[in-house]
């Protein structure tokens, strides 16, 4: 189930939260490697602390938010965001229910991705 | 000098409750279509909107309908922001030369202080929740907010919060305005020492001060748990617009944020009152800091998140397209929430905390430079090569971004800790965050004001005045700061009243800058009340042609249908009360169908032939 929900292209929307993950993973290393000020407990540990407190939180609601963002990608209709209760508004891509259309899912996802990128 | 000063803004503060009662009073005439128009409807019993509305003003104290509510907010936001406004020209009068020529330095310090806390608590915050408030529901599909009734109390609690964080300036005898500035640092804000802060005017102004956070707080659960559980089948996350996820995230962080600057005002009241030592004990002043900031950097995302929203719902509808990248958007929204609550001690690089400590605060604001940038970045992308309207909300939302990439590329380097050293407590900072909350949040707000005009009053401003506004504004805003972010780096200290010859100049630059916004704001409020009261009316559900490039959204539908219901009914009088009924139930029901409104079927197919 999680690799279906965090297919290709959930993960590429997901990039743009990697991206400062990375950033605070770099610093996470950096002060440990270049360390001028010397190690405390307490100091050492608050300055950790405040990296990886930001990283885990910022890493699960990324998950988190993901897995019902796309998750309800794959179980409901999807519209233009605030179109759902439109009445004839055309759905970006239709129900996903049966096997058999998964390769017209992943079809209709480039064409949407694509739509997204030169429309 | 000091009591005139205080005499012109009391009158000034009287006349505009005055204006305003009185425009209350005539809208309410206008809206609550009474066929006796102009018989003085103070809530007389036969009188009703619709079935569960009494009419008149009676109708503004009683009201839980989400749309009222935001009105009532968006005029108490729109009220205190010419408080605020005004409070700021006198500031700036005063700086035009470096003497104390107007009023005094005390007095600068109060109005300092009280144009600080009345733009960001009694504007920035209630604004927003008057878009939220009005639209949320109707863009989710939902009847009304999840708890009405709190709804309902979570305004109310703001005009007793105003008059207290103004107490200070009413003419009660012995009592002073605080001058504390909005940051409250203690040992100021303790009264300790000669200074005159341990003044009853402080307290009042603490107590208002909690107060308009109790009532964020009730608005933002009451958010939350319509997002969550009030949407409509059809509004699925993946289908739920960037405005209401701004709004979520923007409740989460005040739900953490708000309750902890309640806890520290409460001891600082203490602090004051009964003679507890939280923040007069060794540390306790950094300690203040510490809470203040963990509060204070997420309000400022907290301020800044809902704009956000509003230029990314706005801006594709006038670039012809749909917005770049969306959800790229609403991932970044979520990491500014988080991270926002990591960043904190970044105003607080100078007070000699641990290096250590120092530097990994730098590290995760650098980190949440980069969700703001990719937002940045997909409003510019959205626009590329787009079909693009410059009508007056467009001319915002751009200003917005323009706005904000000075603003935030100067915070970025007030990130970093070497140049913070330097520059921290100068202009330049004031310069940052102005840009971002006069250049990006008012502006967002103005957009959004312009934008749905006609859905909220029925009704077409005047588009020349609006341009008018948006340039002036422009070209204000940027006069004004950037001109701060100059003197900041010649070293001009913030927060005082005078200052030294050599930076007249800018200083007097600056002034012209925020004389220009003031003239820039009276045609805003000029056009805004007259158009509201006479502008031609809408007849067109979709005014702004999003159906063109298939843009409309809900809020648009559901406005489109309560003019074809008025229309379809015929009858001047039977029209307007069926307007109005329609609209009761057009609300339960902007998720189905329009057949149960009696009779509708034309509008059900005019609404799906037109889009
Ligand atoms: C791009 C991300 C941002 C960064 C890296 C950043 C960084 C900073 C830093 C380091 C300071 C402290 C300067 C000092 O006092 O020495 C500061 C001050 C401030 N920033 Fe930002 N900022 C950012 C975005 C924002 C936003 C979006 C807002 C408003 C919604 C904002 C509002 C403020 C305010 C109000 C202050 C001054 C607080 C005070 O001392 O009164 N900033 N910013
Ligand atoms: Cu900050």
């Amino acid at each position: 189930m999680a690799s279906k929900t965090f297919d290709k292209d959930t993960m590429l929307d997901l990039t743009v939260n990697m991206v400062p993950l990375v950033i605070i993973l770099f610093f996470v290393v950096g002060f440990s490697v270049f360390n001028p000020f010397g190690f405390e407990s307490l100091a050492s540990g608050l300055q950790y602390g405040i990296l990886i407190g930001s990283f885990v939180l910022l890493a699960a609601l990324t998950y988190l938010s993901g897995k019902a963002i796309a998750g309800s990608e794959k179980t409901d209709t999807v519209y233009l965001p605030g179109q759902a209760t439109v009445p004839g508004a055309t759905p970006l891509h239709g129900e996903h229910e049966d096997a058999a259309a998964e390769i017209e899912e992943s079809a209709d996802a480039e064409a949407v991705e694509s739509a997204e990128g030169t429309a | 000098m000091e009591v005139n000063g205080q005499l012109v803004l009391t009158v000034l503060m009287g006349l505009f409750l005055i204006a305003v009662a009185a425009w209350l009073a005539r809208v309410e005439n206008w809206r609550s279509y009474t066929p006796l128009a102009g018989a003085g409807a103070v809530g007389s019993t036969e009188q009703y909107v619709s079935e569960e509305k009494p009419s008149g003003v009676i109708r503004w104290l009683t009201t839980v309908d989400h749309k009222d509510i935001g009105i009532l907010y968006g005029a108490y936001g729109l009220i205190a922001f010419v408080v605020g406004g005004l409070m700021v020209v006198v500031m700036r009068l005063e700086l035009a030369d470096p003497a104390s020529t107007l009023i005094s330095n005390t007095f600068y310090n109060s109005l300092l202080t009280s144009h600080g806390i009345t733009m960001l608590f009694l504007f920035g915050t209630p604004i927003i929740a008057a878009f939220s408030n009005y639209f949320i529901p109707l863009l989710i599909g939902a009847d009304d907010m999840a708890f009405p009734r709190i709804n309902a109390i979570a305004f109310w609690l703001l005009p007793p919060a105003a008059l207290l964080i103004w107490a200070g300036f009413f003419p009660i005898p012995d009592v002073i305005p605080a001058q504390t500035a909005w940051t409250m640092y203690t040992p100021l804000s303790a009264g300790v020492g000669s200074g005159n802060q341990m003044n009853a005017g402080v307290d009042l102004m603490l107590l208002g001060l909690h107060l308009s956070g109790v009532s964020a707080t009730m608005g933002a659960i009451n958010f939350i748990a319509t997002i969550f559980t009030e949407r409509n089948e059809k509004v699925s996350w993946a289908n739920l617009d960037i405005f209401s996820w701004t709004i979520l995230t923007q409740s989460g962080l005040i739900l953490f944020a708000f309750p902890l600057l309640g806890s520290a005002i409460l001891m600082l009241l203490l602090d004051r009152n009964f003679d507890t030592m939280f923040f007069a004990v060794e540390g306790g002043a950094i300690l203040w800091q510490h809470l203040f900031w963990f509060f204070g950097h997420p309000e400022v995302y907290i301020l800044v998140l809902p704009p956000m929203g509003l230029v990314s719902l706005i801006l594709p509808r006038f670039a012809g397209r749909r917005l770049f990248g969306f959800k790229f958007v609403v991932y970044s929204t979520l990491a500014i929430g988080v991270l926002s609550f990591g960043v904190w001690a970044h105003h607080m690089f100078a007070t000699g905390m641990d290096p250590r400590l120092r530097a990994s605060f730098m590290a995760v604001s650098m980190a949440i430079a980069i969700p703001s940038a990719v937002k940045t970045f997909n409003w510019i992308t959205t626009m590329w090569n787009g079909k693009i309207r410059l009508t007056t909300p467009m001319l915002f939302c751009i200003g917005f971004v323009s706005n904000f990439i000075i603003g935030g590329v100067t915070g970025v380097f007030l990130a970093s800790i070497p140049v913070d050293l330097v520059l921290h407590d100068t202009y330049y900072v004031v310069g940052h965050f102005h840009y971002i909350v006069m250049g990006a949040i008012a502006f967002a707000g103005f957009a959004g004001l312009y934008y749905w005009f006609p859905i909220y009053t029925g009704r077409m401003y005047q588009t020349t005045l609006g341009k008018w506004h948006f340039w002036l504004s422009m070209v204000g805003t940027n006069l004004t700061f950037f001109v701060m972010v100059l003197l900041g780096y010649g070293g001009m200290p913030r927060r005082y009243a005078t200052y030294l010859p050599e930076f007249a100049t800018l200083h007097q630059i600056a002034t012209v800058g925020a004389l220009i916004l003031f003239v820039a704001q009276v045609i805003f409020v000029w056009n805004f009340v007259q158009s509201w009261l006479e502008g031609p009316k809408v007849e067109d559900g979709d005014p702004w042609d999003l159906a063109d490039d298939d843009l409309v959204t809900s809020e648009w539908h559901w406005f489109d249908r309560k003019l074809q219901t008025a229309i379809a009914d015929g009858g001047e009088e039977e029209a307007e009360l069926a307007t109005d009924g329609g609209e009761r139930i057009d609300d339960s029901q902007s998720t189905s169908d329009v057949s149960s409104d009696g009779g509708d079927p034309v509008a059900e197919t005019d609404a799906t032939s037109d889009e």
